[in-house]
């Protein structure tokens, strides 16, 4: 079994690690980095809970060996945020009611901060397909779609 | 009561967990980390029936693991669901088995330093087995000579004697069926059958134990009820009730498989305390499916009608199918009897026979609605069936035969009954029909067409709470403690657990309301067992009517004390003083009726009370609730199908909600739609399938396969309308009830009935998937052609 | 099976060339690729790879992540991403039933990670791009120690999980031939829900003559034991008028022809009963964006 160091920087900030070949960088970020806002939800890639964005794109942490993440740079639930302030994303789901239990939150706002850095416009069929593969078994994903829809108004106006 | 700022009640305020949730900072059960602590894992049988004939965990414990088996532990019988009173309880498991009853049940367990050495140490335990036969099929378990999975089993404290597998046996009979039958014009009597689910909330299940210094017990888990949890490990543990405190934290959804204790928790606090170090236990997903799933039911309904369309007499046969362990399916089928005889008025003659059957399969619990759902699509295709056949507005009959205001309402099985004193049906029944123009849609045998679309309708309810004003089978009353603090800030401090629907931010409206000081001036405090009186459980649909009571009674009570001191400040009479809000001081104040002018702040009072002395204003109680009340839903559904491949979709839904006053109305809508998503993936979706060779689930517990309406498959925004209700429950605190469970009920046999209207097929059977659906109008087509 | 953590043990590379990928796969024990993980690393939580030794990570080879334009085609490495290929303008162009096959798999964070070559690997009979490739008369290139080699995409699957690719051997590129003018695709996906597994899936990519079919090429999705391709089918619809009996008639036949299987996903009697309604689909779609008329 092999012990890898790696380098990975997440939100902004640079960690350095040893790692076993077969641990996964869900389980790093949660166990070792204490950002528990990454969750376990399936362990196969089928609800999304453990999505975290790298170069702006959304994947899903529980498929990938911490040891192949060597030299990423990350951003997960925690860093979307600036200090206090809540991004668009975060503050539309907060304000337009589209958390209940709010354990696929997280990985739900990095999928629609993703899908934003995508198509600043989308019309609520783009949303829905584009969380699909996020799954919350609270809410029936409506307020979400209104709260990206808002996101995307707000940063549009914010731009201008 | 306040003219100066908009009352709280009924307005939207984002929730105040909100910026936790989206940040990813709130912490779950599985969030919790505890310096030094070990990894539990469980050893669950491969088999569905077997008995443990010899362990040898030597080798696992040479690897530094700590093994807990059957010989570790406190033998003692239980029931994991503690809401019912301990002689309507049945008790039939202990934390580790000595013989497996269904594949997947734990067995043994163990903890180790990293959770890749507890999972191998379980691989290293060595079990023989002998393997017996197992039973799956209830019919099949009911016959003499079927695999037999207990010998006794215990009733409160009597010892019983199970025979053919026949756990539990309840009949109900009021009035005169037979009568009522003989009156009738026309009978009809249908089968209904639903099938396991799984809760699939999407935290598994997940309890962290820490032995303390002082020997007690520290315990983070998946929760719905933090006093349930501390009360059966106190027995389980043989410790004092003092040296247990199981915290309070948000979970990643229950829908009602945290009501009782997780299997895991006890088995996790046994590992803690045999190893002497916190131990974190957490299900991976292909265990939580063999945990708890939703019962299902097999119902024959019968019916008398009148040719002026009123229901003579009800008649329901159950058969239910609940697994290995009782998780109570007693209260399940008092209850499911409650939900059917309160429906309808049936001319009070209503018969109710159920049967409850153990099987080598996964224990089976409550899932929103507590059989509501299961016997609401039954009794709604009955109803649909009956106006169908007999030509009735499916609108007209129902609101000829329902029960509504001035009526008996059975919140909870038999024993627990209240009459009706607010009620949403009506609205919802004529607005809605007047919104879809229900009574103008057209008859299946009109619709044509590769696509065709339908529109249904179906009614329910459930309870809020599980109170009467006669005490009954189920324990229900909540405890609350507020101080004010000497700034005039409120510290709310509450067992109630929160699924995410909002509880906890209705139970500090209410405090905020009562007491007029600003929503934001009301804390909600960190809360465990030790430091909180007693709440049921947030089950039951009680969360706001039964917690949010209590808080209303102890927030009245600190008033009381704030005024009467208030008095003493300001030499004024109490009861000449009265409470209001005043946003722009950022807090609330006493004030001298009709004379604002003389007042002083709320944080005043408290400082002065401070400085002279006399105490903290502050005030702890428990209240029971006295009513039942319940809360209404209708669903208006319009699917439309491909009847070339059998695919249901909804293009659009119509849904009422009556909770009374909406204390956060857009919670409450985002309820009454998740619980559409739900109940849409129960009617088309969810199946879990058993490999009757081995007992496993087909989909070996992968969300791979167990799929459920994601956002692409869910109607659009302006798709879905939800209307709420205008009506005020007398008995509720601010006017509200629940809404929770009621928001599933309905949606079944609404889009069941929807799936009539579109091709003319009834489906008895759930869920009605593309491969049905496309197989029924095959059959449907061939028949034509004979 | 343990979906929360890998209980394997196994050693890791990343090679920064392909030369060093091929040195490793000739010299190491029971490696295996992880150009995605996806498949990989979900085969390893179910425990179906219990002796996997060595996981060679292939994204350290920057060749392999490219998508490149060639004289007569396009060739798609074996890392580039699901992602990378649907946006790709080209893929969009030429070859749009593969753009819907990849945009119909799984959701947007797998494709983000998931890989058409690992989709080949993986040789699964449901392996949604497949088809679309076969259509195309794409070509699955392969290299090892010994050199290199080509294969039709639709000789490339032998049984469930099991394709050409010999010990040692790495799927370098998928390689697409440009297409010819008129030509018509589609694909047609059945799932549980969009985000899904194919309980069945068709493509269909025509050449238009006037209103004659110049020639057809049909490829399936879990219907058999590996990616069928409908060959004599297809070819039969040469030099056809287009029609709407015509479709019909081919997908009853099609229908007939096959021989599915009942599965978790779906029955043997549904993919039967609706692969006359895909395939219906599919030609009528075909046609109709090759500028024919019905």
């Amino acid at each position: 079994m092999s012990m890898h160091p790696i380098t990975l920087k997440v939100n902004g900030k640079p960690h350095t690690l040893l790692v076993k070949s077969n641990e996964l960088l869900v389980n790093v970020l949660r166990d070792k980095l204490f950002l528990t806002g990454t969750k376990y939800g399936c362990g196969i890639a089928e609800c999304g809970a453990c999505t975290i964005m790298k170069d702006k794109r959304s994947i899903m942490s529980c498929l990938v060996p911490a040891v192949v993440a060597d030299g990423w740079e990350i951003t997960t639930s925690e860093g979307l945020s600036k200090g206090d302030k809540l991004s668009p994303v975060q503050e539309a789901f907060v304000d337009l009611a589209a958390i209940q239990c709010g354990f696929c939150t997280p990985g739900m706002v990095v999928t629609a901060t993703a899908l934003l850095h995508e198509n600043p416009n989308p019309d609520e069929d783009f949303i829905r397909d584009y969380l699909r593969g996020n799954f919350c078994r609270c809410t029936g994903y409506v307020a979400m779609s209104k709260a990206v829809l808002a996101a995307a108004a707000k940063m549009k106006e914010e731009a201008q | 009561m306040n003219q100066m700022n908009e009352s709280v009640i009924g307005k939207n305020i984002p929730r105040s967990d909100g910026h936790a949730k989206v940040t990813g900072t709130m912490v779950y059960p599985s969030d919790v980390i505890i310096p030094g602590m070990m990894y539990g894992a469980v050893l669950r049988s491969p088999h569905p029936h077997a008995e443990i004939v010899s362990v040898d965990t030597s080798e696992a414990e040479r690897m530094g693991a700590v093994c807990l088996t059957y010989a570790d532990i406190n033998p003692i019988m239980y029931n994991e669901r503690s809401v019912s009173i301990p002689a309507a309880t049945y008790r039939d498991r202990t934390v580790l088995p000595s013989k497996a009853r269904h594949f997947g049940e734990p067995l043994m367990a163990v903890a180790a330093d990293t959770e890749e050495l507890a999972h191998k140490a379980v691989k290293a335990i060595k079990i023989e087995y002998k393997v017996l036969e197992a039973v799956y099929d209830p019919d099949e378990a009911m016959k003499e000579g079927a695999p037999q999975l207990y010998e006794n089993i215990y009733l409160g404290d009597n010892k019983l004697t199970v025979k053919n597998n026949i756990g539990v046996v309840r009949n109900i009979d009021e009035g005169d069926c037979a009568g009522g039958f003989a009156r009738a014009d026309r009978i009809f009597e249908h089968t209904f059958d639903l099938e396991r689910i799984y809760h699939n909330q999407l935290e598994t299940k997940c309890a962290v134990c820490k032995p303390e210094p002082d020997g007690s017990l520290t315990v983070w888990a998946t929760a719905q009820s933090i006093h349930a949890n501390r009360q059966l490990l106190a027995r389980i543990l043989n410790m004092p009730l003092s040296k247990l405190n199981v915290v309070r934290l948000p979970f990643g959804g229950a829908f009602g498989s945290s009501i009782q204790v997780n299997t895991v928790t006890p088995i996790c606090a046994c590992l803690a305390l045999k190893a002497g170090r916190p131990v974190k236990l957490t299900s991976a997903r292909e265990e939580d499916f063999y945990s708890h799933q939703k019962y299902p039911a097999r119902f024959t309904v019968k019916m008398g009608v009148t040719n002026d369309g009123v229901i003579t007499a009800a008649h329901v046969k159950a058969l239910i199918d609940f697994g290995a362990h009782q998780v109570q399916p007693l209260p399940f089928m008092g209850c499911t009897a409650g939900w059917f005889a309160s429906l309808y008025k049936y001319d009070g003659n209503i018969r109710f026979d159920g049967t409850a059957v153990y099987t080598n399969k996964t224990p089976c619990c409550a899932m929103q609605g507590y059989g509501n759902p299961q016997i609401n699509f039954a009794i709604e295709s009955m109803i649909d069936i009956i106006c169908e056949e007999m030509r009735f507005s499916a609108v007209d009959f129902r609101l000829k035969n329902y029960r509504g205001i001035g009526d008996e309402f059975w919140g909870q099985g038999p024993t627990i009954r209240s009459i009706i004193k607010s009620c949403g049906v009506e609205q919802s029944l004529v607005e809605g029909r007047k919104m879809t123009d229900f009574e103008n849609r057209q008859r299946p045998e009109d619709r044509t067409g590769d696509i065709r679309r339908g529109l249904g309708l179906a009614r329910g309810f459930h309870t809020s709470g599980t109170a009467g004003p006669k005490e009954g089978e189920v324990i229900d009353y909540s405890s609350a403690l507020i101080k004010i603090n000497e700034d005039g800030s409120v510290d709310l401090v509450t067992p109630v657990t929160d699924h995410g629907g909002g509880t906890w931010d209705a139970l500090k409206k209410i405090t905020a309301e009562t007491l007029q000081v600003p929503f934001d001036m009301v804390g909600l405090a960190p809360a465990a067992t030790t430091n909180t009186g007693y709440d049921v459980c947030t089950h039951a649909t009680r969360g706001v009517y039964c917690g949010g009571a209590a808080v209303y009674h102890v927030a009245m009570k600190v008033k009381e004390r704030l005024l009467e001191y208030a008095g003493r400040l300001m030499a004024e009479h109490a009861y000449n003083l009265e409470v209001a809000r005043r946003d722009e001081l950022g807090q609330g104040v006493v004030q001298v009726k009709h004379f604002p002018s003389k007042f002083m702040t709320i944080g005043d009072i408290a400082k002065q009370a401070q400085i002279m002395s006399w105490g903290t204003i502050a005030y702890t109680d428990s209240y029971r609730q006295r009513n039942c009340p319940p809360c209404f839903t209708t669903h208006f559904v319009e699917v439309e199908i491909d009847t070339r491949t059998g695919v249901i979709t909804v293009p659009k839904v119509l849904i009422f909600g009556d909770c009374g006053v909406a204390l956060n109305p857009d919670l409450v809508k985002g309820q009454l739609i998740g619980s559409f998503n739900r109940g849409f993936g129960y009617t088309v979706f969810e199946t879990m399938p058993l490999n009757e060779k081995t007992g496993e689930l087909m989909n070996k517990g992968l969300l791979t396969d167990y799929k459920t309406p994601t956002s692409a498959e869910m109607p659009k925004i302006e798709d879905v309308e939800v209307i709420l209700c205008d009506t005020y429950e007398p008995s509720g605190p601010y006017g509200a009830k629940g809404i929770g469970e009621a928001a599933l009920a309905s949606v079944q046999a609404a889009i069941a009935n929807a799936v009539y209207n579109a091709v003319g097929i009834r489906f008895y059977k759930l869920p009605i998937t593309p491969e049905v659906l496309l197989a029924a109008l095959k059959k449907k087509e061939q028949e034509a052609a004979k | 099976m343990n979906t929360k953590i890998l209980e394997n043990e196994f050693e890791y590379s990343k090679p920064g060339s392909l030369e060093e990928v091929l040195e490793t796969l000739a010299t190491k024990q029971n490696v295996r690729i992880f150009a995605g993980g996806t498949d990989l690393i979900v085969k390893l939580k179910l425990g179906a790879l219990p002796d996997m030794e060595h996981m060679l990570d292939i994204n350290g080879v920057e060749e392999l992540g490219k998508i490149e334009t060639r004289a007569d085609g396009l060739e798609i490495f074996a890392g580039a991403k699901l992602w990378s290929i649907e946006s790709d303008r080209r893929v969009e162009e030429n070859y749009p039933a593969l753009r819907e096959a990849i945009q119909a798999m799984a959701s947007i964070s797998v494709r983000n990670m998931a890989t058409l070559g690992g989709n080949f690997c993986n040789a699964s009979p449901v392996a949604d791009a497949v088809g679309p490739v076969m259509c195309y008369g794409g070509k699955v290139r392969m290299q090892s120690k010994r050199g290199a080699r080509e294969v039709n995409a639709v000789d490339f699957f032998l049984a469930p999980g099991v394709s050409v690719l010999e010990k040692g051997e790495l799927l370098t590129s998928v390689y697409l031939p440009a297409p010819k003018a008129h030509t018509g695709h589609a694909f047609v996906k059945m799932g549980r829900v969009k985000s899904d597994i194919a309980k069945i899936s068709i493509t269909a990519v025509l050449e238009r003559e006037g209103d004659r079919i110049a020639s057809c090429r049909l490829a399936m999705g879990s219907v058999a034991a590996r990616p069928l391709f409908l060959k004599a089918i297809g070819e039969g619809l040469a030099g056809k008028a287009m029609t709407e009996a015509l479709a019909q008639e081919t997908a009853q036949n099609i229908s007939d022809f096959i021989k599915p299987i009942g599965d978790n996903r779906t029955t043997a009697e549904y993919r039967t009963d609706v692969a006359k309604v895909i395939a219906r689909d599919a030609l009528v779609s075909a046609w109709k964006n090759s500028g024919g008329t019905l």
